[in-house]
């Protein structure tokens, strides 16, 4: 595989850490961070592949599940290995490969692992060290834990979904799984602080993620505002949810010229939207400016309705106000500055190989962030069975013939 | 208690805006002493929306924004100057014993002040310094200022966001600040444990775009592989039809429901009433229900809006459907599954009594304590910081004072 580090360092940050990923879906982006600091992230995945292979965009089209780009995405960096989990031997295989690990990653719906002989229990008393992170809907236990989840059920029960959208229409979704990836990034910490728990006293622990916990933790100041005065935010568009009179304003997305820019006040000094947009009645507006947001989106409008997006944020950025354009994606393909800190990488997927994805989510002077291509179903079982269980080549065999392993 | 993962680490945050601060509270929260370096005239004494204080509290308004005090929880406060030389030598002094150091500065102010990452290494060797500038600190819009809704729109974010026919939209308040302040954390993690099995310390930048772009590989992709323009699709879903968020009954209730394959469309057609819809060609399968998706969508507000939404949630849940009502907070904060796992944790405020904190996604047997304590009460580590970590007499900690080099309020 090629290994897309442009730099000589060797040591990841992670490195000699091995994770058992067996997450499916957006949960994948735990083991992806976890391998772009440079664990050893082995994908346990079923033999017809995780659901998340049969997951868009193709090119073309074309259903391939070596290629989809969620898990081309989700799945860079790791290893992967096909086991049946239906199967007494799948099941003895994936608990030797654990035992193996200092990490387990997984988003099976609530006791499903004790079904298997995998719980949190009966593989900690193999391995007392064993740091466990299971990620759901809703939690491993209470009385919600049988209830059935989704991205757009998760928010709405966690009370992001009323807080989104127009107050004239109905609510509306945040874009793909943004909750659930969001909570994958909490299973990625749990498991770094589970890690650190074990090196300062040698326990193992089980981390138990919910998305309705991210869903809750995203909402931020409002839940504050809530429990000083009472207030229940409510959805305002593409307004911050704090409504005072006196709050700055303007933070929304207007329309231009040709499409979009995020229109933003300096909140040290109002007066800057005026200089950007002079003599046309904005100043007075500015004693109570988000009480006055409809009277300065009119303005904002009659003023920004000739004008190109990349030049009112060229203006606006000279006097200090924080514009933002907003970006279509195949803007973002072409914008220089993506390009020259090389964030979009081609990780040269043998049947994918002219493809740019996201790369780094961090960077580091001293330890490499690892960018490698997501595996082909399978593609390390071999190297994985022998190298960490000493299973020789007639025994991988049978248990191929039998389909307890791809 | 239990042992802690962050026992023992000390960590400076020299943060504005939410992003850094949100990295703080997680450090705080696994058993890191967070020391939040405020400068003295950086604070409005403004408050709007402040709470009352509580009977016998001084009536600190600036101690009393839910902005701050969501953002800073379990963190100490040291009220300090570092654009005079003596504030800058406490601060370094400070360095000489802490671990990390969190900042969210524009690149040119970190240069004024000498406090970059090469000036900071001479003092302490093995220091971990974080910068979580919103585009990078290289680049062409390195100098760029943005908060983080507008990198919401850099991102593609925005424009993913809402309905075909409406404008891009903001997901509730922010999303890149959240996304940003955990990576953080967790990378600051991970740099800890490899300082203490290498003994080196590194330089850690963490652009809150890049960050935030992690979510948006598939419509780039979906560019590069079919030259295709991706738009916002509101409340519809690739892979799963119908899905949507369906009027109830009464005022402003609502429904988001899921339906993932063909059998739990089935069982959804019998329990609104209308099995024949269940066997409607058009409607078997995930194709047909994407190209009527707007007449199933007709059928199914049909029968939502008779019912309430926690009806409509545990009639489809029975049947194994994704289905939920749409709380609003106050419904979320007493909602029985939030109750159990003790998602809010309650806090005791020196000034404003005790409220509810939402702690990270996660609990554990181990580092199950949630969160670390309430917000700090401006320069409530002034003290702690002159006298016993760096042991100024009276007389020079009165001076400082004078000179308004530390404050124990703010200045405006």
């Amino acid at each position: 595989m090629t290994e897309q580090t442009n730099d000589t360092k060797e040591t990841a940050i992670l490195e000699g850490i091995r994770v058992a990923d067996l997450t499916t879906g957006s949960f994948n982006y735990a083991g992806r961070l976890l391998a772009g600091l440079g664990a050893d992230v082995i994908k346990l995945e079923p033999t017809e592949g995780d659901p998340l292979r049969h997951w868009g965009p193709f090119r073309d089209d074309k259903k391939n599940i070596e290629t989809g780009g969620r898990h081309l995405h989700l799945d860079a960096g790791k290893r992967s290995i096909g086991i049946d989990l239906d199967s007494a031997d799948g099941q003895a295989v994936a608990k030797s490969i654990i035992l193996n690990c200092d990490v387990v990653l997984e988003s099976f719906d609530p006791g499903y692992l004790d079904t298997v002989g995998l719980s949190f229990e009966s593989l900690a008393s193999s391995r007392p060290d064993l740091i466990m992170v299971s990620m759901s809907h809703f939690g491993q236990s209470g009385p919600y834990k049988n209830y059935h989840g989704s991205e757009i059920v998760d928010v709405a029960i966690g009370g992001y979904l009323r807080l989104t959208g127009e107050p004239d229409r109905e609510p509306v979704k945040p874009y793909d799984d943004l909750v659930i990836q969001h909570t994958a990034l909490h299973g990625a910490t749990a498991t770094v602080v589970g890690i650190m728990h074990r090196d300062n006293t040698g326990e193992g622990d089980w981390f138990d993620v919910a998305a309705i916990d991210a869903a809750l933790f995203l909402i931020g100041g409002p839940t504050q505002s809530y429990f000083f005065n009472g207030k229940v935010a409510q959805r305002n568009g593409n307004r911050l949810l704090f409504t005072e009179p006196q709050y700055l304003y303007p933070s929304t997305i207007r329309p231009c010229l040709n499409g979009y820019v995020h229109a933003h006040g300096n909140n040290r000094n109002q007066d800057l939207l005026a200089v950007l947009m002079p003599n046309i009645g904005l100043e007075p507006l500015f004693d109570t400016p988000m009480g006055n947001a409809d009277k300065i989106d009119d303005i904002m409008d009659s003023w920004l309705s000739t004008r190109d997006k990349f030049e009112v944020v060229k203006l606006a950025q000279e006097l200090r106000l924080p514009f933002t354009e907003v970006l279509t994606p195949e803007e973002i393909l072409r914008d220089p500055h993506l390009e020259e800190r090389n964030f979009l990488v081609n990780l040269e997927h043998p049947m994918e190989p002219n493809l740019l994805q996201p790369g780094h989510a961090a960077l580091m002077s001293e330890t490499p962030w690892i960018n490698r291509r997501a595996p082909l179903i399978g593609e390390n079982t071999d190297e994985i069975l022998e190298g960490l269980l000493g299973i020789k080549e007639e025994e991988r065999t049978e248990l191929r013939n039998k389909g307890v392993i791809q | 208690m239990t042992a802690r993962a962050l026992n023992k680490i000390r960590v400076l945050e020299l943060t504005t805006a939410v992003a850094g601060p949100v990295a703080g509270c997680v450090l705080a929260d696994m058993g890191a002493e967070v020391i939040k370096i405020e400068s003295p005239r950086g604070r409005s004494l403004k408050s709007p929306g402040a709470p009352p204080p509580i009977e016998g509290a001084p009536d600190h308004a600036y101690n009393r924004t839910a902005f701050f005090n969501e953002l800073h929880r379990g963190k100490k406060l040291l009220s300090l100057d570092l654009k005079q030389e003596e504030g800058k030598d406490i601060f370094l002094r400070l360095v000489e014993n802490a671990d990390v150091v969190m900042e969210n500065f524009s690149p040119k102010i970190v240069g004024q002040l000498g406090i970059d990452y090469t000036e900071l290494k001479k003092i302490k060797n093995d220091i971990i310094c974080v910068s979580m500038p919103a585009f990078g600190k290289s680049g062409p819009y390195e100098s760029r200022a943005s908060y983080g809704p507008g990198i919401d729109a850099m991102s593609g974010l925005s424009h993913l966001t809402g309905f075909p026919d409406g404008h891009p939209g903001k997901p509730a308040q922010f999303y890149c600040d959240q996304n940003a302040g955990l990576t953080a954390a967790l990378t600051v993690m991970g740099a800890i444990r490899y300082r203490n099995r290498t003994g080196h310390g590194q330089y850690i930048e963490l652009a809150m775009l890049e960050g935030e772009m992690q979510l948006i590989a598939p419509a780039l992709m979906d560019v590069i592989m079919n030259e295709r323009s991706p738009n916002r699709t509101g409340n519809k879903h690739e892979r799963f039809a119908p899905q949507g968020v369906y009027r109830c009954k009464g005022d402003n209730e609502w429904v988001a429901i899921t339906v993932r394959t063909d059998l739990e469309w089935q069982s959804l057609a019998e329990l609104i009433g209308k099995p024949e819809v269940g066997k409607d060609r058009r409607f078997l399968d995930l194709n047909g229900r994407q190209t009527y998706h707007d007449d199933i969508d007709k059928l199914l507000g049909a029968w939502t809006s008779t019912i309430t939404s926690q009806e409509a949630e545990t009639t489809l849940q029975g049947a194994g459907i994704p289905a939920g009502a749409l709380l609003n907070l106050n419904e979320a904060f007493s909602h029985p599954q939030f109750q159990h796992r003790n998602t809010l944790v309650h806090v005791e405020h020196p000034e404003m009594g005790t409220f509810p904190h939402t702690r990270t996604a996660w609990k554990s047997k181990n580092e199950n304590e949630g969160v670390a304590g309430p917000a700090p009460t401006f320069g409530n580590a002034n003290n702690y910081v002159l006298n016993e970590l760096l042991n100024f007499s009276a007389d020079e900690q009165q001076e400082l004072k004078d000179r308004k080099i530390v404050s124990d309020a703010p200045l405006g």
